[in-house]
């Protein structure tokens, strides 16, 4: 349990736990200290002064993000010397800040705005001085207006602790400026255009390119919600105004830098209402595929599929929601009667692996171990992940890496064991029994003969001395490395879809044939959902393609059903640490597009049978599975080496073609080339 | 050659974060300024992001990121200059090399610093072309110590 610290700030009492500072102890009693450079999740390094209270006992004011709470306390955070304080360095950053609130785009949110408001400064006392600082606008993501920017270095720091590093003092004094190495443009500095300054930025130095004019905040209907394009399944805020999405957020609230969220995640959003989106259902009539009505395409829909009945086969993406997988299985299973009803998990992982992973917290984990993965935000593969790995280690966690590639993360790892996983691993769980921990007899006699190298045994020292060991492994290697977390840890198993582990819990694994063979088998009906990773179609005689975007696959398909995105319907997903998350619904479906569960029903309906609307309750009861480690073979699963930057790539093709990202796409591509 | 005399240079030190300020000096009294390479491969050496490198370099007014002029032009502004017409000097000199204070011309032949004294203010206004100082400058004067370049440039239509 975590010590807690009783003090007393502007006279109310105050429970802390201990470390905590004095801005975050302070709110907890809803009192606020004023601050500019401080952000939660970041470290505070007092720069502003703006934060500065006084304690009784202490000569002169100290600055509240940087003291930590003390047993019996007692803090004032509104005397009149440190409101003075506050105010001259308020007048003093006006002095070089546009006075331009009354166009600006961050009016309403920007905390040099209220501050200015609160001590009633309407100009400055002192000399204005105007820089003169070029606007960079060079990408269509994020635009720099280093004129607007007030030095207080949120953007600095958090680009430096995710590991991205881009952005950077330069300069010195009054001529200081945020900036890139040489003043390049963004995309020559190795941003990934994740946009967490932008979320960082207490002023208007930072916004989205495309933001003037789309909207001040208070005119924005806010909506809580899950980004489903990679495995990471990141938590976002949906901004939208007269029923289009304006912008997109970290899900954390507004004024922390906890959480991530890469570029797909936050301007990929452009793609719900790109050229290729489907807004009705379309049939193949002469060849050619035209519009139709739901009425008529749903009931050939029903009529094919209740004809080939156990002939029929459905394939799915993984990041579909649990509401719609339960609903699918329930149609496949129960109505047409088929066993063969599988998703594109299969071709990265074992339904096994991901329901038999563990849950975990990242954040309060001491040592992070990474088996045959290769997180990255460059290459945006599970690119929370790789964030969130590097925060922890900025912050004293320790990370090892078992990969047999070379791969960009070992760079900030204390351990990295080349070669064969499988090898590794075993020796690591023989270095850990030769140390004394326990673990089953007949793993540890499989591992007579495994050789321990000194790196090995510097590893399973680290796993002893850690208190919160965490594995990250590959779902092909899970097994593996689970044999480690029986001896000591947690081991969860990555997915690269969003809902890779809650496919897997709510059962939409086959009974039959599999993703792979139902493309090979000539199913007399292949049903596919989302954006399966085909370009060219399977050997089926008829192909329905349900997807929000008519791609080449729905282009070759006979019946196409226009499905709604994840912005424009409620659900849950299960993410990759095993936690239930909500998506509300943030914008209407465009045209007559309908939840892919919604379809599933309209046609069970057509075939006589009733499928209720999945409830939470149901999803909570699938995803209750108690998860029991037991002790496998060191093997490597076989047959799951898809490459997940094609899976990643080929399932978002549509959001990438369809969004500002295709910008990103190109220009990487050329400075590649 | 530069490739080398980095490598060089580098092979002095550690590659500790500490040393990187002595780095740069070193680089720079080698190399007259800090190429984007050469800080490029610093940062690899010493093991920090580019960035802070160029954070780094472009906070002390010690270091140049961009190589100088063959012939380096001073303008002096101190007191005595100043009230015998520095002013005006300095915009003719401006004028006629078409750069402004502390710029460097692109085919490298001249940059154009300002100084407070050059230490004869007997001679004011003086302007200091590399070693060679001349004094008792009139706009006139100073455009004639550039003609080569006004020839070259302007006169051209």
């Amino acid at each position: 349990m975590e010590k807690v610290v009783k003090l007393q700030i502007d006279g109310k009492e105050v429970k802390a736990p201990a470390g905590m500072n004095l801005i975050d102890a302070a709110e907890l009693v809803g009192i606020h200290i004023p601050h500019l450079c401080y952000h939660k999740g970041l470290k505070g390094v007092g720069a502003c002064r703006l934060c500065l209270v006084e304690i009784e006992g202490m000569k002169s004011p100290v600055i509240g993000c940087n003291t930590k709470v003390r047993e019996g306390m007692v803090v004032h955070t509104k005397t009149d010397k440190v409101q003075e304080i506050r105010k001259f360095v308020i007048d003093l950053i006006l002095s070089i800040h546009p006075l331009d609130c009354m166009t600006c785009t961050k009016a309403g949110m920007c905390n040099l705005q209220q501050y200015a408001y609160e001590f009633e400064l309407k100009e400055t006392s002192f000399t204005r001085k105007k820089m003169g600082y070029p606007v960079d606008e060079t990408n269509p993501f994020i635009r720099r207006e280093p004129e607007y920017c007030i030095l207080c270095g949120r953007c600095v720091r958090l680009c430096e602790e995710q590991g991205t590093k881009v952005l950077e003092f330069m300069g010195r004094g009054i001529e200081s400026m945020v900036g890139t190495a040489y003043n390049k443009p963004l995309l020559e500095s190795g941003c990934t255009f994740c946009g967490s300054c932008i979320d960082a930025c207490p002023v208007n130095a930072l916004p989205e390119a495309d933001r003037w004019r789309k909207g001040r905040e208070w005119e924005y209907e806010k909506v809580k919600s899950v980004c489903l394009l990679c495995g990471n399944g990141c938590g976002i805020i949906v901004s939208s105004k007269d029923g289009r999405i304006q912008k997109i957020n970290t899900g954390e609230e507004i004024g922390s830098a906890k959480k991530y969220i890469c570029a797909y995640g936050r301007f990929g959003y452009d793609y719900i209402e790109s050229e290729t989106r489907l807004k009705t259902p379309l049939k193949r009539t002469d060849g050619e595929l035209k519009e139709t009505t739901w009425k008529d395409a749903l009931s050939i829909v029903a009529d094919k599929l209740k004809k080939a009945g156990r002939g029929a086969g459905f394939i799915s993406v993984a990041g579909i929601m649990n509401e719609d997988a339960l609903t699918l299985k329930k149609l496949a299973k129960n109505v047409v009667k088929t066993k063969n009803f599988d998703t594109t998990i299969s071709l990265y992982a074992d339904g096994d692996s991901l329901k038999n992973s563990q849950t975990a917290i990242i954040s309060t984990s001491d040592l992070i171990v990474l088996v045959g993965l290769n997180p990255s935000q460059w290459e945006r593969i599970l690119p929370a992940l790789d964030a969130s790995i590097r925060k922890r280690v900025n912050r004293g966690a320790k990370l090892i890496v078992i990969n047999s590639s070379d791969i960009k993360i070992e760079e900030v790892a204390i351990i990295n064991l080349k070669g064969n996983e499988i090898s590794n691993l075993k020796g690591i769980a023989k270095a850990l029994i030769g140390k004394g921990l326990k673990a089953d007899r007949k793993l540890e006699s499989s591992l007579k003969d495994v050789a321990i190298t000194e790196e090995i045994e510097k590893a399973a020292k680290l796993i002893i001395e850690a208190s919160e060991p965490l594995i990250f492994s590959s779902p092909s290697l899970f097994e593996a490395s689970a044999n480690i977390a029986l001896i000591k840890g947690k081991v969860i198993a990555v997915g690269f879809e969003s809902n890779a582990r809650g496919i897997a819990l709510m059962g939409l694994t086959t009974d039959g044939k599999t993703y792979k063979e139902m493309l090979n088998d000539g199913l007399k009906v292949l049903y596919a959902v989302g954006e399966v990773p085909l370009n060219k179609r399977p050997n089926t005689d008829f192909l329905i393609v349900q997807n929000s975007h008519l791609t080449e696959l729905a282009q070759q398909a006979d019946i196409v059903l226009p499905s709604a995105t994840f912005f424009e319907y409620a659900g849950t997903i299960v993410d990759y640490l095993g936690r239930l998350k909500h998506l509300h619904r943030a914008i209407e479906p465009v045209g007559e597009s309908k939840s892919h569960g919604d379809i599933f029903i309209a046609i069970s309906k057509i075939m006589g049978a009733t499928i209720k609307k999945s409830t939470e309750e149901e999803v909570k009861k699938a995803s209750q599975v108690k998860t029991k480690l037991a002790s496998k073979p060191f093997v490597r699963k076989e047959g799951l080496d898809i490459s997940p930057n094609e899976l990643i790539e080929s399932i978002n093709r549509s959001v990438i073609h369809g969004s500002r990202l295709l910008w990103l796409k190109e220009a990487v591509g050329a400075t590649a080339a | 050659m530069e490739d080398e005399l980095l490598e060089q240079i580098l092979a002095s030190f550690k590659g500790e974060r500490n040393e990187l300020v002595p780095i740069l000096q070193e680089v720079q009294d080698n190399l007259g300024y800090l190429p984007e390479k050469a800080m490029l491969d610093i940062a690899k050496f010493v093991g920090v992001p580019e960035s802070h490198v160029y954070s780094v370099a472009s906070f002390y007014a010690q270091f140049r990121l961009l190589p100088l002029g063959r012939k380096r032009v001073a303008v002096c502004r101190g007191t005595a200059c100043h009230i015998r017409g520095a002013p005006q000097i300095l915009s003719t000199v401006v004028k006629t090399i078409d750069l402004k204070e502390g710029e460097t011309s692109d085919d490298l032949e001249y940059t154009l610093e300002t100084v407070a004294c050059i230490g004869c203010c007997a001679l004011a206004p003086c302007i200091r072309i590399n070693r060679e100082v001349s004094g008792d400058m009139t706009p006139e004067k100073a455009k004639g110590l550039f003609l080569v370049k006004e020839g070259g440039g302007e006169d051209v239509e």
